[in-house]
């Protein structure tokens, strides 16, 4: 982010934080930081700047009064700063596209209570800014597929209702079926893929379930006791990012495009480009098991440099996979 | 209390965020418009340089202002002929706005899906739910909505605010592009007239300067940084054609529809059954035999993208037919095992 971009979400921020106080006659510090997004000391920085604001002729009695007292804080002298700034570009762009998302994967109607709601919105831009944001929402699309398994309604039932599921789950990484009970927070869609967000009794933490692996979902009468809270770090959960010590070391080489096709996949990975043409592919991961699986697609457009513990695991899984195939061929 | 560091206070100048704080403030409290030299007395008080580095300073954060959203309009001033500047309270303010509880479910969901998803939709989704919820007030009890989000994996996100700001400015991009089957990067030129997220990957549409025509660019294969195109950043670089239709420009479908459609016989174990529908083809028939074993005809677009999928369940799934589609995936397996004895290349 440039310098301009910092200044210009601190101030986006600010003219937000003070009608938020202003409505609560004095606000939670803790649910402000929670509201907007930003940590304690972001906060009070932004609150210690409003303090040196004000108008002319800025004398102690012309600024932005500020009293802290324990975890609340209370505003005065910024009456004319008493309601937010009212939707903007960037945020009315967002929501149309977000809308036309929502709509496109199947969750709202063409027209409906989404479709008003977002006129609405955009009756509160000028009639030139409403055009311009017409014209590039037009032109940016996020598509999202609808999720074909038959699970959606009982998760989405744990997710509102606020009860813990159980998930029969197939982990790709262990190639293991088991069984877990969770607390359901979220479902998100990321790269291609729609996830359950939930805490994880079996794991002990925070978890993304892939739907298209829950081979089956059964309602608790647990409440849920805990808060998603926190930042997601997505590729954390989703891949292994941070494999911690016990990890395996591995090295591979891929021939064709398929190397380079991967590197879009893995970005943690470390790629290199051999003057053969070929494509080297090094990372860390937990366990092998999984990728004796994923390494079976590129048949002969692949090699293992290492380790040896993958070689065996692989040909093991070949012979074996053959062994069907030879069998009902008979 | 006194809050003595105040800048104004002293007569030093303000920093840019206190200043465009107390200009934004001082434009909304003051019904009269507000002339230069009000302004140089108060807002830009201790700022040297005189009436033309003044000027310009205004005009800089009047454009500044302008981008987040806030109006800053030339009037006739009360007094004299000068022109005074004003913000109208109308424009500034949130306007209260009614909406049924549906239509609230409805701009929940919405302003949610990109909360937190690593791009930049992530901040106007935050700061638009906050709008529209403040009337609603902390107090009200809030409706139980479904929590959908999109999410992002970060190492886009820079990219992607340069290409969303020289899409909505309407400035040429550049950026070194390597595609797929080019052995070095090129440099490109783009006017950007899309931007598309499709199967977990961006992609960027626009005019190729150098090719002369309109092309699709995947992100992911960007290898240096993107740059926007800084001189006179609001006067746009190019129109987008008024016909131009991001759909009609991302037409290519995956999986890559064949000539001839193929059916599949695939035989699942009775552990990773419940999978069939996950993806690699449309369901004609399936059966469930008395042992779990799931036996599913597919209808196949691309064989090879087929294989790849069946090939994933390992042991757990194994192709009955047709017979070329079998040997297909017993030359991947064998495929494996000469890769594994093998020597290099």
């Amino acid at each position: 982010m440039g310098t301009m971009d910092r200044v210009a979400a601190r101030l986006n921020r600010m003219l937000l934080m003070v009608p938020l106080i202003l409505r609560e006659k004095g606000a939670s510090i803790e649910e402000l930081c929670r509201a907007l997004g930003v940590d304690r000391k972001e906060l009070m920085a932004d609150l210690d700047t409003l303090w040196l604001c004000g108008l002319p002729s800025y004398t102690p009695l012309d600024l932005i009064d500020r009293r802290i007292e324990g975890d609340r804080v209370y505003l005065s002298m910024a009456d004319y700063f008493r309601r937010p700034l009212t939707v903007t570009r960037q945020e009315a762009l967002t929501l149309l596209v977000a809308g036309r998302t929502l709509i496109g994967a199947g969750f709202f109607e063409e027209e409906g209570p989404l479709a008003s709601a977002l006129e609405k919105v955009e009756g509160m831009l000028s009639q030139e800014q409403k055009g311009d944001v017409e014209d590039i929402a037009r032109r940016i699309e996020v598509e999202l597929d609808s999720y074909p398994g038959k699970w959606w309604k009982e998760i989405e039932n744990g997710i509102g209702s606020g009860h813990n599921i159980i998930l029969e789950y197939y982990s790709y990484s262990r190639d293991t079926v088991s069984e877990r009970e969770v607390e359901p927070f979220s479902l998100l869609w990321s790269r291609g893929h729609w996830y359950l967000m939930a805490w994880c009794h079996l794991a002990e933490d925070k978890r993304l379930f892939r739907l298209d692996r829950i081979k089956s979902v059964a309602p608790t009468e647990h409440r849920v006791t805990r808060s998603a809270g926190g930042e997601l770090y997505v590729p954390e959960l989703v891949g292994e990012y941070r494999p911690g010590r016990k990890a395996h070391n591995v090295k591979l080489r891929f021939f064709g495009k398929e190397g380079r096709r991967l590197a879009e996949d893995w970005p943690a990975a470390l790629f290199t480009d051999k003057p053969d043409g070929s494509v080297a592919v090094e990372f860390r991961t937990r366990n092998l098991i999984w990728l004796s699986n994923y390494l079976l697609k590129f048949g002969d457009r692949f090699r293992i440099d290492s380790p040896g513990e993958l070689k065996a695991m692989l040909k093991e899984k070949v012979e074996r996979l053959l062994g069907v195939y030879d069998e009902s061929g008979r | 209390m006194i809050p003595v560091g105040s800048a104004a206070v002293k007569g030093v100048r303000m920093e840019k965020i206190e200043r465009l704080v107390n200009l934004t403030a001082y434009l909304l409290d003051r019904r009269q418009p507000v002339t230069l030299e009000q302004l140089s007395a108060t807002v830009y008080a201790g700022h040297e340089g005189g009436g033309e580095a003044l000027r310009r300073m205004f005009e800089r954060d009047k454009d500044e202002l302008r981008d987040m959203g806030i109006d800053i309009e030339a009037a006739s001033a009360a007094v004299g002929e000068d022109v005074g500047y004003t913000i109208q309270r109308e424009k500034y303010y949130l306007p209260h706005v009614d909406l049924t509880p549906q239509e609230s479910v409805a701009l929940t969901m919405v302003s949610r899906l990109f909360l937190g998803s690593g791009t930049p939709f992530s901040g106007p989704a935050h700061s638009a739910m906050l709008k529209l919820a403040f009337d609603a007030g902390a107090g009200r009890p809030r409706t139980k909505v479904p929590h959908m989000r999109w999410v992002d994996v970060p190492g886009d996100r820079d990219l992607l605010d340069a290409i969303l700001e020289a899409l909505m400015r309407r400035k040429v991009l550049s950026f070194a592009y390597k595609s797929l089957d080019a052995s070095e990067p090129l440099k490109r030129e783009v006017e950007p007239y899309g931007l598309l997220s499709r199967r977990g990957s961006w992609y960027l549409i626009g005019r190729c300067r150098v090719r002369e025509e309109v092309r699709c660019f995947k992100l992911d294969r960007i290898t240096s940084k993107v740059l926007v195109n800084k001189k006179s950043p609001r006067s746009p670089d190019f129109d987008v054609p008024p016909d131009f239709k991001l759909q009609e420009e991302a037409r290519w479908e995956w999986p890559l529809p064949c000539e001839e459609e193929v059916r599949a016989r695939v035989s699942f174990a009775p552990r990773l059954a419940f999978a069939f529908e996950s993806g690699g083809a449309d369901v004609v028939s399936s059966k469930r035999l008395k042992d779990g074993t799931m036996n599913v005809t597919y209808k196949v677009g691309d064989p090879e993208q087929f294989i790849d999928w069946v090939m994933e369940f390992g042991a757990d799934a194994r192709i009955l037919s047709p017979p070329e589609l079998v040997a297909m995936a017993r030359e991947r397996l064998q495929g494996v095992l000469r890769s594994l004895d093998g020597d290099d290349g």
